[in-house]
């Protein structure tokens, strides 16, 4: 067991995590421990952290957890899938082991080990807080995509990460690596079981070779007591296209990190985001678009829905470095409270350092417009019906953005009912 | 159908109207006309039950009711409706979808069961042809991108679908081209009925060759000056608001 406000418990229960035949990852997994030693579990002292209170995450205990069956009911699709049960590969519900392309990380050790540790770790930040170094140093699993030239990774790949142990922790650490000209799509979902309480602590990292094409989902619906803390880290190179949806609609308190970096000419980057809080949930959305080279483009676009006590936290930071001219960027925060007591902090950080580039930034927090309320009203809607309605199109305009049919279609019904009480079978 | 007494009401604290009366008797098509800022606008967000529109002193009363205490979903579903001068944009809500949940909404008010699907799509089908509009426009978002012709049609379609007893037409002719402007009014005209009255708000006269008022009545600063027939309308359009006594002189300049 691990309390989590002791840094030094973590790192003694270290030594009991399963070494890996790989030694270059022994190595790796022993230096983010000494980092996380230095730098130990973040707080409200550091910047990052100011508004998100950790204490009812470091209050509890944790334990690695050993493989169990899966106890949660999952959507089904036709969708090839891989299901992790806290943070363990179920081999009995992953359908997509026998699809090219698609391996997990301790079997991609064995198979294309060198592959493996030349991305692993690359995309990573160079400042990275406690929980990413936790998330190196007890790496144990996770699914790996790697996609060799000119090819394709054909059918959709859903990949469950559900956990239903209470007080366990997950430390699940992904990759994707698309060789030049290839395509993929990946939709990383996170479940929870019912009031469990857990820490899921997800890094997922990216590599986009030259015009590569990946989209990538992630759908956090963990339980309402849960703790998620996750990172998508992007490499770019020239003409890729990355797409990355970040959806949290559950869990206690939730971080997610979004990171790109934009390393070769003609990248595009697409960040779409939406939140959807209540009761006591705090949800960050940390993004960060590094425009390293000229030419690039990202368009970010973060929706925020918060009602009751939930609070949120967005910060997106660009980056324009002195080279990176003619760089095209455009961020937009929406933040729509819907009770008194919700609490939005935005912060767009934009730093420029070349002379000749477009960047735009917009950032709104308010609430439903009066006028498009009366105009419901007014045609006999009832009020909890017209909110529901205007509340629901302003999610719906990220939603909007997703390309896969399948979550596309789920994702609306799950909003739907979240918030059209009645009006479902509307939309 | 609608008995104004008296009213004086504010927006947001400001007094617009100042001891307004009206009575409009089902069957009836009675136009506002006025200058700018006299308070048409005001008169048809009042009856319809805007927030932020406050009824100082005075009653409206609808179906020998008073409705001031009613909220605007109410009176909708009493049958009331605004078609609006400048209707609202509202993306990823379908027009179909609004107005599925409206037509329900209404029913169940008025205790009568959900409208089939079927049912629902055989009368959108009917009425959009009514107002020349495509299939496709039923599917869009509610008013997302139309144009200023499309956005009143829409209204007039949507006023169609709630049937209702009491149409108030706030300045639907804004923004209309010609062609735009015979197919909403040719709307309206069909939806004139004994049992329906209609307050045709606008500014200039040449909707009223279209849809022909049995009264027409001059709103200035806050009150009904001067009323009459559809030849009064015909009046103000050539010889403006200067000549009607009671109009402030500074009323009649700016008109």
């Amino acid at each position: 067991m691990i309390a989590a406000d002791q840094t030094q418990s973590w790192i003694d229960q270290h030594s009991a995590v399963v070494s890996i035949e790989a030694d270059w990852l022994n190595t790796a997994r022993e230096k983010a421990l000494s980092h996380f030693e230095e730098v130990g579990l973040p707080g409200i002292r550091d910047e990052q952290w100011r508004y998100t209170n950790l204490r009812a995450l470091k209050s509890h205990n944790y334990s690695v957890a050993e493989s169990r069956e899966l106890l949660v009911e999952l959507p089904t699709s036709d969708n090839p899938r891989l299901v992790f049960v806290d943070g363990i590969l179920n081999t009995e519900h992953s359908t997509a082991l026998n699809v090219d392309g698609v391996s997990t990380l301790s079997s991609a050790l064995k198979t294309h080990n060198s592959l493996v540790e030349a991305h692993f770790g690359q995309a990573l930040p160079k400042e990275q807080h406690g929980f990413t170094a936790l998330n190196t140093a007890y790496a144990q699993d996770g699914f790996v995509v790697q996609i060799g030239n000119n090819a394709n990774l054909v059918d959709v790949l859903e990949v469950f990460f559900v956990s239903q142990s209470p007080e366990t922790v997950s430390h699940t650490r992904n990759l994707i690596i698309c060789a030049a000209n290839t395509k993929c799509t990946v939709v990383e979902r996170h479940i929870g079981n019912a009031d469990a309480i857990y820490l899921s602590n997800s890094v997922t990292e990216i590599f986009a070779n030259d015009n590569a094409h990946v989209d990538h989902y992630k759908i956090q619906q963990e339980s309402d007591e849960a703790f998620h803390i996750g990172g998508v880290f992007i490499n770019q190179q020239s003409s890729s296209n990355v797409k990355s949806h970040s959806i949290a609609l559950s869990g206690l308190v939730t971080r997610n990190d979004v990171n790109t970096n934009l390393l070769g000419e003609g990248a595009h980057m697409e960040m779409n985001g939406l939140v959807l809080g209540s009761g006591r949930q705090h949800i960050d959305n940390h993004t960060e678009v590094n425009h390293v080279v000229p030419n690039c483009t990202s368009d970010e676009y973060y929706k925020t829905i918060l009602d009751d006590k939930s609070r949120s936290v967005f910060r997106g930071r660009i980056i324009v470095a002195e080279d990176a001219q003619l760089t095209n960027a455009d961020q937009q925060n929406n933040n729509l409270l819907l009770s008194r007591h919700a609490e939005s902090d935005s912060k767009p950080q934009l730093e420029i350092y070349a002379d000749d580039v477009k960047c735009s930034h917009g950032c709104t927090v308010g609430q439903l417009d009066a006028s498009s309320l009366f105009y419901l009203k007014s045609r006999g809607i009832d009020a909890e019906s017209a909110r529901g309605l205007l509340t629901f199109a302003f999610a719906n305009e990220v939603i909007d953005r997703i390309q896969v049919d399948s979550v596309k279609s789920e994702l609306t019904k799950i909003i739907a009912g979240e918030l059209l009480s009645g009006l479902e079978d509307l939309v | 159908m609608l008995v104004v007494k008296d009213l004086h009401a504010s927006v947001f604290g400001t007094p617009i109207l100042k001891g307004l009366n009206l009575e409009v008797k089902a069957g009836e098509v009675h136009a506002i006309m006025g200058p700018n800022g006299a308070g048409k606008s005001t008169l048809s967000n009042v009856i319809a039950g805007r927030d932020g529109y406050e009824i100082t002193s005075g009653s409206i009363e609808y179906q020998g009711k008073d409705i001031t205490e009613l909220e605007a979903e109410e009176r909708a579903c009493e049958g009331i409706f605004l078609a609006f001068q400048y209707p609202v944009e509202i993306p990823g809500v379908s027009n179909m979808a609004m107005l599925k949940a409206a037509v329900n909404s209404i029913r169940k008010y008025n205790e009568q069961s959900e409208i089939s699907a079927g049912d629902f799509l055989k009368l959108i089908r009917e009425k959009a042809a009514l107002v020349e509009m495509k299939q496709e426009f039923l599917k869009r978002s509610v008013n997302e991108g139309f144009s200023g012709g499309e956005k009143k049609r829409n209204e007039i379609l949507q006023m169609a679908m709630l049937e209702p007893k009491l149409a108030l037409l706030d300045e639907t002719d804004s923004g209309l081209d010609i062609d735009a402007l015979k197919i909403v009014s040719h709307g309206v005209n069909a939806l004139r009925s004994p049992e329906r009255a209609m307050v045709v708000v606008t500014h200039y006269q040449r909707l009223l060759d279209h849809i022909v008022p049995d009264f027409v009545h001059v709103l200035a600063d806050g009150k009904i000056v001067k009323s009459g027939d559809k030849e009064l309308a015909l009046k103000l359009e050539a010889e403006g608001y200067g000549w009607i006594e009671g109009l402030s002189e500074d009323i009649a300049e700016a008109s």
